[in-house]
């Protein structure tokens, strides 16, 4: 009965996510092309550089010769990241600005579905964005993707989500604290910008080599493009699977904790319904 | 004697801007160095890409092999554009979400300059911004550059900025309309981006890309900008950048005042100011 109850507070959470982001039909279409657009210039600041669409260099750093679907993959995970500190771990301060917080907070039922169904959605959604990128990148830029890389890559996607929505929780959490958190999304997300192979191969600097090995997606775009452009299969790339799931538990425990003792404070000292 | 008061107005909303900017004191300082954050990976890719700091390829297309400096002259002084579309774009928009949106407009000076003060306090915290990014990528990067170009840079800036405020003349006044318009904002700044030589020159985009490249004040901004700093050769003379610039400016000025004073007329008649 219990388990029936959950199930129906992430349905309802869900279909009313869906609802409010199908208000905003605009934000649709953007999130399916933009992440592409943004990664264009990198294509053709390459081509202006080597005069062409290889470069030897790059392939001493990353094993290919073909920066294009290098930087397309790379467009299409971080739109994973883009949905996990954006969407999941901005939902109650957004909850907060429509006035539902404290109803959300105060209902009796216990807040693990309201924050599974909020992250099913960003989930369902990201993976929407991401399946039209795809898209994209194949008619427009002639990506190529096997059949037999879905699976293999489906998989590493969903070690991506629960690692980075294990780290959204926790900020979902702070944001209940701090209010205003889009500073600490923002440098979260610059981080991540930064310091993993989203647009550059990170070896190209020791500090920030040292830096991409404790963001989950590093790994994920290692074994993604070691399957796209490498052609290797999941069992030679079986370390960096390995560590994902290792920093997806870490960060999903953390989650758990941070959310949970932040919500418990911020009800005992009155501060649900600040702005 | 009207012009001193339109610009008293003006200078008040400047005032009013650096206040609550400066209240929010972490987001501040975060926004002096965020324009960095964008214009590294520019920076790492060109080097994997390259396997160092010189591209002979980008020397053939330009003039100038160095493309770290290339790249972050490029970059820094599109900043101007946040200016017209975040900076001057969102100027009403946040006088709504303050909830004194209404009483702005009640007050008695045109729209535009309100919109216009809003601009000055946007090029000057911009005008910082690109300052702070300068100082740091130099002793970072150092870059080595004409000295003797800053002066007509500036000039180019200068002229580079009247399309600029038209652009946001226009932003601002279609937020309106649309309302959550950072989805407009955001399209044309990425548009603006691609087809303005920032990390590249024009001759690697495609012809169609290249043809409305001629209609954007930046292509001409930025390339005579590096011209006057860097010595990169272009396809246009300075002499054409300037008289391209200075018309593209008044074209873009005019369009964005038309377009402002319809919407504005609009949403007063259907009465969708104070709608969110």
């Amino acid at each position: 009965m219990n388990s029936f109850y959950n199930l129906s507070i992430i349905s309802a959470e869900i279909k009313k996510c869906l609802k409010i982001l199908l208000c905003y039909p605009m934000e649709l279409v953007f999130w399916c092309i933009f992440p592409i657009f943004w990664a264009v210039p990198f294509i053709f600041q390459g081509n202006a550089l080597v005069g062409g669409m290889e470069s030897e260099a790059f392939s001493d750093l990353t094993g290919t010769t073909q920066f294009m679907p290098y930087i397309l993959i790379g467009a299409v995970l971080n739109t994973y990241v883009l949905s996990a500190l954006y969407g999941m771990s901005n939902s109650l301060r957004e909850e907060s600005y429509w006035g539902t917080l404290e109803l959300i907070l105060g209902s009796p039922c216990s807040k693990i579905p309201i924050l599974l169904g909020k992250a099913l959605n960003e989930a369902v959604t990201s993976t929407l964005f991401a399946v039209m990128q795809i898209f994209i990148c194949i008619i427009i830029f002639g990506l190529d993707v096997a059949v037999n890389q879905i699976l293999p890559i489906m998989l590493i996607v969903i070690l991506l989500m629960l690692g980075l929505y294990g780290l959204s929780i926790a900020l979902a959490g702070i944001t209940i604290q701090i209010k205003q958190s889009h500073s600490l999304i923002h440098t979260i997300e610059y981080l991540f910008y930064l310091f993993s192979p989203v647009r550059y191969p990170v070896n190209i600097n020791p500090w920030i080599r040292m830096v991409s090995l404790v963001i989950p997606l590093t790994y994920a775009l290692t074994v993604v493009r070691g399957i796209m452009l490498l052609d290797k299969s999941l069992i030679n790339l079986w370390q960096n699977v390995v560590i994902l799931l290792a920093i997806d538990i870490g960060l999903i425990v953390l989650g758990y904790y941070i959310f949970f003792y932040i919500e418990k404070r911020a009800r005992k000292s009155g501060i649900i319904s600040m702005y | 004697m009207e012009i001193r008061h339109y610009l008293r107005a003006m200078n008040a909303e400047n005032i009013k801007e650096w206040k609550i900017e400066l209240t929010y004191r972490v987001d501040f300082i975060r926004g002096l160095f965020e324009p960095l954050i964008f214009v590294l990976p520019f920076i790492l890719y060109g080097i994997a890409i390259v396997g160092g700091k010189y591209s002979e390829n980008l020397e053939k297309l330009t003039g100038t092999g160095d493309l770290i400096t290339y790249t972050v002259i490029g970059y820094i002084f599109m900043g101007f554009l946040e200016t017209a579309v975040w900076g001057m774009g969102f100027a009403l928009r946040k006088e709504q979400w303050y909830g004194t949106l209404e009483q702005v407009f009640a007050a008695p000076v045109p729209r535009w300059v309100y919109v216009m003060g809003m601009a000055l306090h946007s090029t000057i915290h911009q005008g910082l911004i690109i300052l702070m990014q300068s100082v740091i990528i130099y002793f970072i990067f150092g870059l080595v550059l004409d000295i003797s170009g800053i002066l007509p840079s500036l000039l180019i800036i200068g002229i580079m900025m009247i399309s600029l405020y038209g652009l946001g003349i226009l932003l601002s006044s279609l937020v309106l309309i649309f309302k959550e318009g950072w989805i407009i904002s955001e399209i044309l700044y990425s548009f603006i981006i691609i087809v303005t030589p920032i990390a590249y020159p024009l001759a690697v985009l495609p012809s169609i890309l290249q043809k409305i490249s001629m209609y954007m004040p930046t292509t001409y901004g930025i390339t005579t900008i590096r011209h006057f700093l860097i010595g990169e050769v272009s396809t246009f003379t300075v002499f054409d950048a300037v008289l391209r610039l200075l018309v593209i400016g008044a074209a873009w000025v005019i369009f964005g005042l038309f377009i402002f004073n319809i919407i504005d007329k609009r949403v007063r008649n259907k009465g969708e100011l104070g709608t969110y």
